[in-house]
């Protein structure tokens, strides 16, 4: 049942995802003109040189076959005999094509750079999911109380203050403030030292700012979202039912109300996935973490639209996998929830 | 005084509001018999669930017991802490609600619900709670009970779920059972079937029961005794039969009158009672029923009446009654 309906989900995400790559290329064109800025101003090309250039690229041909070139078809086309002439492999064939400001794979760059976003972002989904769920089940629990209102402020703030403040000011504490009071100090960057270091300890540390400021913006969230979720849940009947077979109310709270009350903050978290990718991205320029993000931005300011494009495709696979995620949690957690 | 299984006393349960505290339950004593049925009735807001809710504890914050005494084979309930509510709450004095819909946790497979009493209250594992959990299915009546501990309550109808919150009540063997308006969310046939139900169980493991309902139809059916609730207090108590044959109280009176009934000419109307229950935060003076009551005399408007005995085995809080008046006499002449 349960791999049916994933596949029959991927199917559907298929048109998508072709949508997504006709918006990708059709915008890149629209704003990059001929994909190659500044050849004109280098004088040592010759007009012929650029034009030769451009026909390296296939930036000569009109934009449907550029955009067909860059998904593959030609290359199928090819294969069978329909397309004459010499072709590139393209994204049908895995193939992100290769970046316009060093020349190597674009998916090359992508993967070396992901498993820092990955790192840095799942780590901070993890603490905001395991701070943000006690701290719901205490406001719901006390609604009203003291500790409740100081979540709630605890939340506003969370979501009001901009994460790249937080990150400096962070940085302004623990890093300088620390360095220079003689006290031990946290990195302000990297993800790693590259003079003695590198060993885990050392990646934790510099982890640990970066990660703090990505899992308060997400608890301050989702701390609200288990909060108006669990007083949902505790006001159901069968939360009374529970109360009068004569449980503990730790076990009413744990095993009969926060099971029902997750269910939904599991479709949020899941929606949150995708920011493995772009969300920790002001993030990780102010601590020059070497991730996705910090890519995109690199590569988008140095108008190396291949890398640009690459990166845009490969997070909507990512956002549509965290849908289908959510979508299978969803399933696994609440019983009622069928396959079709 | 002779020993009741469960006595309540002049119990009180309050309500902080905007409009100041409510008396939601005010003062309602009565008692228990093992084995036997008691009939709770009133319109919605007369404090019946509250009323049984605070038998077991189970009233939520902002509510509170202010007052009065539950005594269970002696013991004073409202006196018992939290922990030692949990000890005899689904073991001694099991509850079941009125919507099963709801009333089971849609996450878990009916027969691990069914056998949680179990493992709470008797230390059974799951495999054993589970196989308890069938044979309680069977004894409930549920078709294919093997396969039936495995659904998940959407899984079930609505009669099969109110069999499987029964099933769950009587899997410790509880000496009181108290049904919250077992049948109201199910449909008629069904709730035939789940009376019947509950009359046998009452009457198999003599369990007293409580049952609370707005139906009087299934009082006379199910219950040896019945006691009528106006605005949080209680207004008439007696055996079911004597009751109905001759309410004294004006309440009990309306109620009865207001139902269709076989016996009757077909053509003479029903009487509705006219009025709305009273908003709890601002009483009326005197007695509470007094500006719906037919009978009405100075004195009702002025002072409460004591709940007093009216004929040998039914007492009513009414002054009309206690002064020998016959409703059914006077009341051909109110109209």
């Amino acid at each position: 049942m349960l791999w049916k309906y994933a596949l029959r989900r991927i199917i559907v995400a298929l048109p998508v995802l072709l949508g997504v790559t006709v918006i990708t290329y059709g915008l890149i064109y629209l704003t990059a003109g001929d994909l190659v800025p500044g050849l004109q101003l280098n004088p040592n090309l010759r007009p012929e040189d650029i034009a030769r250039i451009k026909a390296n690229l296939g930036l000569d041909q009109p934009f449907l076959v550029q955009y067909l070139n860059w998904l593959g078809v030609p290359w199928l086309l090819h294969q069978v005999g329909l397309w004459p002439g010499a072709v590139r492999t393209g994204l049908l064939q895995g193939d992100f094509g290769r970046s316009l400001l060093d020349g190597s794979p674009v998916m090359s760059h992508i993967l070396e750079r992901l498993p820092y976003t990955l790192e840095l972002t799942s780590l901070a989904i993890l603490v905001g999911v395991i701070v943000a769920i006690p701290m719901g089940v205490v406001g719901a629990l006390r609604r009203g109380s003291p500790a409740d209102h100081f979540l709630t402020s605890l939340s506003v703030v969370g979501v009001s203050i901009p994460n790249f403040w937080l990150a400096l000011l962070l940085v302004l504490i623990f890093s300088v403030g620390a360095f220079q009071l003689g006290l031990p100090h946290l990195p302000s960057g990297g993800a790693a030292s590259s003079v003695n270091g590198g060993d885990v300890l050392d990646r934790l540390a510099h982890l640990v700012l970066p990660t703090t400021v990505l899992a308060f913006g997400y608890l301050a969230v989702w701390s609200r979202y288990t909060r108006s979720s669990m007083l949902e849940s505790l006001s159901q009947d069968y939360v009374r039912t529970a109360r009068a077979k004569g449980m503990s109310e730790r076990r009413v709270v744990y095993v009969h109300t926060l099971r029902n009350a997750v269910i939904p903050l599991v479709t949020l978290i899941g929606l949150e996935l995708p920011t493995l990718v772009a969300g920790g991205a002001v993030v990780e320029i102010v601590f020059s973490w070497p991730g996705l993000g910090r890519l995109a931005l690199e590569r988008a300011v140095g108008h190396d639209y291949t890398t640009v494009m690459g990166l845009t495709l490969f997070t909507a696979v990512l956002v549509i996998a965290g849908n289908l995620l959510a979508d299978v949690l969803y399933a696994v957690l609440d019983p009622r929830i069928r396959y079709t | 005084m002779s020993e009741h299984l469960l006595q309540v006393e002049n119990l009180r349960t309050e309500f902080p509001t905007r409009d100041g505290v409510v008396g939601a339950v005010d003062g309602v004593s009565f008692y228990l018999d093992p084995g036997e049925t008691l009939g709770i009735v009133g319109e919605s807001g007369s404090g019946k669930s509250i009323t049984v809710l605070s038998i077991m504890g189970l009233v939520q914050r902002p509510g509170r017991i202010a007052g009065g005494r539950v005594l269970y084979k002696g013991n004073d309930l409202v006196q018992f802490s939290q922990e030692q509510l949990q000890e005899v709450r689904g073991k001694d004095l099991a509850m079941i609600f009125q919507d099963p819909m709801t009333s089971l946790n849609p996450v878990y497979r009916s027969g691990w619900q069914v056998g949680e009493p179990l493992r709470l209250h008797r230390g059974l594992d799951r495999p054993r709670s589970l196989r308890e959990a069938v044979s309680m299915f069977r004894k409930v009546g549920m078709p294919e009970p093997e396969q039936r501990v495995q659904s998940y309550p959407h899984e079930l109808s609505g009669g099969m779920r109110q069999r499987a919150m029964i099933a769950m009540g009587l899997t410790t063997g509880p000496s009181v059972l108290i049904a919250d308006e077992p049948t109201t969310a199910l449909d008629v046939t069904i709730q035939a079937q789940i009376l019947e139900l509950l009359k046998k169980v009452n009457a198999e493991y003599n369990t007293a029961t409580i049952l609370i309902t707005h139906n009087l139809g299934v009082v006379a059916g199910m219950c040896e005794r019945v006691m009528v609730m106006y605005a949080g207090r209680v207004v008439e108590e007696g055996p079911t039969e004597d009751v109905f044959a001759n309410p004294s109280h004006p309440y009990t009176w309306s109620l009865l009158r207001s139902l269709p009934r076989l016996d009757r000419d077909a053509k003479e109307p029903l009487r509705a009672l006219p009025g709305l229950p009273p908003d709890l935060t601002d009483l009326p003076s005197g007695c509470h029923f007094h500006p719906r009551c037919p009978f009405r005399i100075d004195r009702c408007v002025d002072e409460y009446p004591p709940l007093a005995a009216v004929l040998p085995a039914q007492r009513a809080a009414c002054w009309v009654t206690q002064a020998g008046v016959d409703l059914n006499r006077a009341g051909a002449i109110v109209g």
